[in-house]
């Protein structure tokens, strides 16, 4: 008999993670585990800012939300997935700002999308920062200039890492080379995490990173920030310019923000609306979030999907101008 | 000697009665989420988050690694018991975990594993605190040419090793590697082989093969001879023997290197420290020919690698602030949401909180020691439950883990045709442990190999510009070479087999 206890009680720990079949009528939205894919590995912005967003979420709806990562090809392997899954609530994505770009790389690059924008609904968007160039603390460029002329005097010779081919911080540092009339040489990891680690190592020599990425090792003297992308400085960076004070035109911002596939029901979507505005209303969730110093920058469903859609429009255009990237 | 005091004063928070409790209840959810298949460390502590909401920050953290270190145990019981590795890390422990089990020495296997486990696990605690800062530094100029060449070299060795079956060996890692390009290419995003099957996008999961070559293929084999106990031999003893502990003493301390210095590694992941040790032990050893066949010293290693490993990942989250695996993001989370910001300054500003979550690393591994020498007996005993209802018993145990992976019945197929192939490849006596390794490693390779060539341009020359690499990958060609031309003046070798 102790055999069939144990047997049942270790069957049912699985059912707890994964109790199939639709849920009926009167089964409140969650009765199971949520499952959040982050389409990169860890220690980017998107699994930085999934962490505490799965963990509050999950107190805040008495059910865990289980962030899965999922990297591959700039974060577009794991939002097919998210596209592709069933359409009940209980997959959502952390997406960042290059779930517009993966879909126009793709049609570029002569193949079909993996995904198209409108197989997800937008949620709620959680963060936006502007990204900053970081170069490793013992070498040789001190300031954003040194490094323009550095490049200008040895094109393709300076490398720079990236989160995947027109990941993120790829559109990112092409905006910026565009700005300055310099060539650098891309190389792409998996995400933001893996990326921030071979600069570290010694592996590249520059990456776009957003900032939540890398402030604790700027601050830990590991990496210095020549300047960020955007309008003005960033409040937890006050001494790194800006590439508009130093005349460049050069703007990006690495937002995060939840999506569920498109044809979630709507009162599935007004519960994971509520609880992700309950989330980044929660003292715990902010004070995480500070400890990243990562500000929050909350936008609700209707306004989040204006916003997208603009920003699409933006970074499309970039795309463009990066063009057909060769295949190595 | 400021890092002395904190760590006696984390000792004396770690061992008081409330941390003891929530160590202990989180070692053994943890043990029974390395006994499910299918349910490994990251999934499991992340679902188990929840019971850590209303503790403080210490209790929460000290529950999460509890957790995480003990689900790197529990797959080993399944291993030995059922030749069903719980997790990933665990695959190795089956190669002679199982054999043992089946000469009646399951009590000594699981017993040298959690001594193996103890030690390996305290070693890297201790080293972890002597040397997180500078070691996890000179980790990370480990680039992706060094990884791609550890990983050939560690395929290479498992071909190596396999004695007469050498080309079968080597044709079940080929078998293996092509399995594991099944699925969207992780640089560009094409679908490769997977001929419009939505399920093959995710890629064929290690899981489900690994339950049907090892587990299903298992019972198959002992249906066909109608056996009346899933182990015939009688039930020896519940411990190691003072000779067999002998024997492991060196396995445990290479074991616990390997694991060791593999886990400072970011991206290397439990199972390559778990083979290499393996590999290693059987090149060492008088004896190789003992390997696949119960040699304790093959347990003994993998499992020390594996805990020693789950120490010191600990090390580039600590000290840089980078998560290098999924299930140290878990408690990279847990430690953000609780106030901690790992990295560099963590140290210096909350070295209370730290030195009590490393003094709790050692109280977790002595706890799980506790824990499972007394139910080595126990999970022993079930191995002389009558086979009819143990099959059926582990057959829908290996269904509900295949199934509960992602709920995909999809998966359920596919281990029950793994299990059948298994069953003829082991009626064949081709090894299956390559094509397993292989399947696991060959994402791992392919990204690393293609960063590696996105960083030269597309030249393979940069292998030669990079003296580490280079001489991973010289080393094991050397030795196959080697193997290949000179039979008779290592014939010993050459009887062994890895599987």
């Amino acid at each position: 008999m102790r055999r069939r206890t144990l047997l049942i009680g270790a069957a049912s720990l699985p059912a707890l993670v994964n109790e199939s079949g639709p849920a009926s009528a009167q089964d409140a939205f969650p009765s199971r585990p949520i499952q959040m894919i982050v389409p990169f590995p860890p220690g980017g912005v998107a699994d930085i800012s999934a962490r505490p967003v799965a963990h509050v979420m999950g107190k805040l709806l008495k059910q865990s939300v289980v962030v899965q990562n999922k990297p591959g090809a700039g974060g577009s392997v794991g939002a097919a997935l998210a596209a592709r899954a069933a359409p009940d609530g209980y997959t959502i994505l952390m997406a960042l700002s290059s779930i517009s770009v993966l879909p126009v790389a793709d049609r570029l690059q002569g193949r079909p999308a993996a995904y198209e924008l409108d197989q997800f609904a937008p949620i709620a968007l959680i963060t936006a920062d502007p990204t900053v160039l970081v170069v490793s603390a013992d070498g040789p460029y001190k300031t954003l200039k040194d490094f323009v002329e550095a490049a200008k005097a040895k094109p393709d010779k300076i490398n720079y890492g990236s989160s995947g081919v027109y990941g993120t911080l790829h559109v990112a540092m092409e905006i910026f080379a565009a700005a300055a009339d310099i060539k650098l040489f891309h190389i792409p990891y998996q995400g933001g995490g893996p990326a921030v680690a071979a600069l570290l190592g010694g592996q590249i020599d520059a990456l776009a990173s957003g900032p939540s990425a890398a402030i604790g090792q700027i601050k830990g003297g590991k990496m210095r920030a020549l300047a960020v992308w955007g309008d003005k400085r960033l409040a937890s960076l006050p001494d790194v310019p800006s590439m508009k004070e130093l005349g460049y035109d050069a703007t990006f911002y690495i937002w995060s923000g939840l999506f569920a596939p498109a044809a979630t029901p709507a009162p599935v979507m007004t519960a994971l609306r509520d609880a992700a505005k309950r989330t980044v209303e929660d003292p715990e969730f902010k004070e995480a979030m500070a400890k990243v110093e990562t500000p929050i920058a909350y936008l609700d469903a209707p306004a989040f999907a204006a916003f997208v859609a603009a920003d699409a429009k933006r970074l499309a255009t970039a795309v463009e101008r990066i063009g057909k990237v060769p295949e190595k | 000697m400021d890092a002395l005091h904190h760590l006696l004063a984390g000792f004396a928070a770690a061992l008081s009665v409330k941390y003891l409790l929530f160590a202990l209840v989180g070692c053994v959810l943890g043990t029974l989420i390395g006994v499910l298949p299918g349910l490994g460390p990251a999934a499991g502590t992340a679902i188990l988050i929840p019971l850590t909401f209303s503790l403080d920050a210490t209790g929460a953290i000290i529950m999460l690694s509890a957790i995480y270190y003990g689900a790197m145990y529990g797959g080993t019981i399944t291993s030995v018991l059922i030749n069903v590795p719980g997790e990933a890390a665990s695959v190795v422990t089956c190669i002679d975990g199982h054999q043992m089990a089946r000469q009646g020495r399951a009590g000594s296997a699981l017993g040298i594993a959690a001594i193996g486990s103890f030690v390996g696990g305290t070693l890297a605690t201790v080293a972890l605190v002597v040397v997180a800062m500078p070691l996890a530094s000179l980790a990370l100029k480990f680039g992706p040419a060094e990884f791609f060449a550890l990983m050939v070299a560690g395929l290479c060795l498992v071909v190596g090793l396999a004695g007469n079956n050498m080309m079968a060996a080597l044709l079940m890692t080929v078998i293996g590697l092509l399995l594991a390009l099944v699925g969207v290419d992780p640089v560009r995003g094409a679908p490769r082989f997977t001929f419009g099957v939505e399920e093959l996008y995710d890629g064929i999961g290690f899981i489900p093969v690994v339950m049907g070559l090892f587990g299903v293929a298992e019972l198959l084999l002992a249906a066909e001879k109608r056996q009346i106990h899933m182990v015939e031999a009688e039930l020896k003893s519940w411990m190691p023997t003072a000779a067999e502990c002998k024997q492991s003493v060196g396995a445990i301390g290479r074991g616990t290197v390997v694991g060791f210095v593999l886990g400072l590694i970011p991206g290397v992941g439990a199972i390559v420290p778990t083979f290499m040790a393996y590999v290693l032990e059987k090149r060492v050893s008088k004896t190789p020919e003992r390997f696949g066949k119960g040699a304790i010293e093959g347990v003994a290693s993998a499992e020390t690698a594996n805990n020693a490993y789950a120490n010191a990942a600990m090390v580039p989250l600590l000290a840089l602030g980078i998560p290098s695996s999924p299930t140290i993001a878990v408690l990279m989370g847990a430690f953000i949401i609780n106030g901690i910001t790992p990295g560099p300054f963590l140290f210096q500003e909350q070295p209370a909180l730290v030195w009590t979550v490393i003094a709790s690393f050692f109280v977790g591994n002595v706890l799980l020691l506790i824990l499972n020498l007394p139910l080595v007996g126990l999970w022993a005993k079930l191995l002389k439950i009558p086979f009819s209802y143990m099959c059926a018993g582990v057959l829908i145990f290996c269904v509900i883990g295949a199934y509960g992976l992602k709920q995909s019945l999809f998966d359920v197929w596919v281990m029950l045709g793994f299990g059948i192939l298994g069953y003829l490849l082991r009626k064949l006596d081709f090894p299956i442990a390559p094509a397993i390794l292989a399947l696991i490693l060959g994402p791992m390779m392919e990204k690393s190999l293609r960063t590696t060539l996105e960083i030269s341009g597309g030249s393979f020359a940069i292998f030669l510009d990079r003296p580490v690499a280079l001489t991973l990958l010289a080393v094991p060609v050397i030795v196959v070479g080697f193997l290949l031309f000179k039979p008779r003046s290592l014939a010993p070798l050459r009887e062994s087999d890895v599987e």
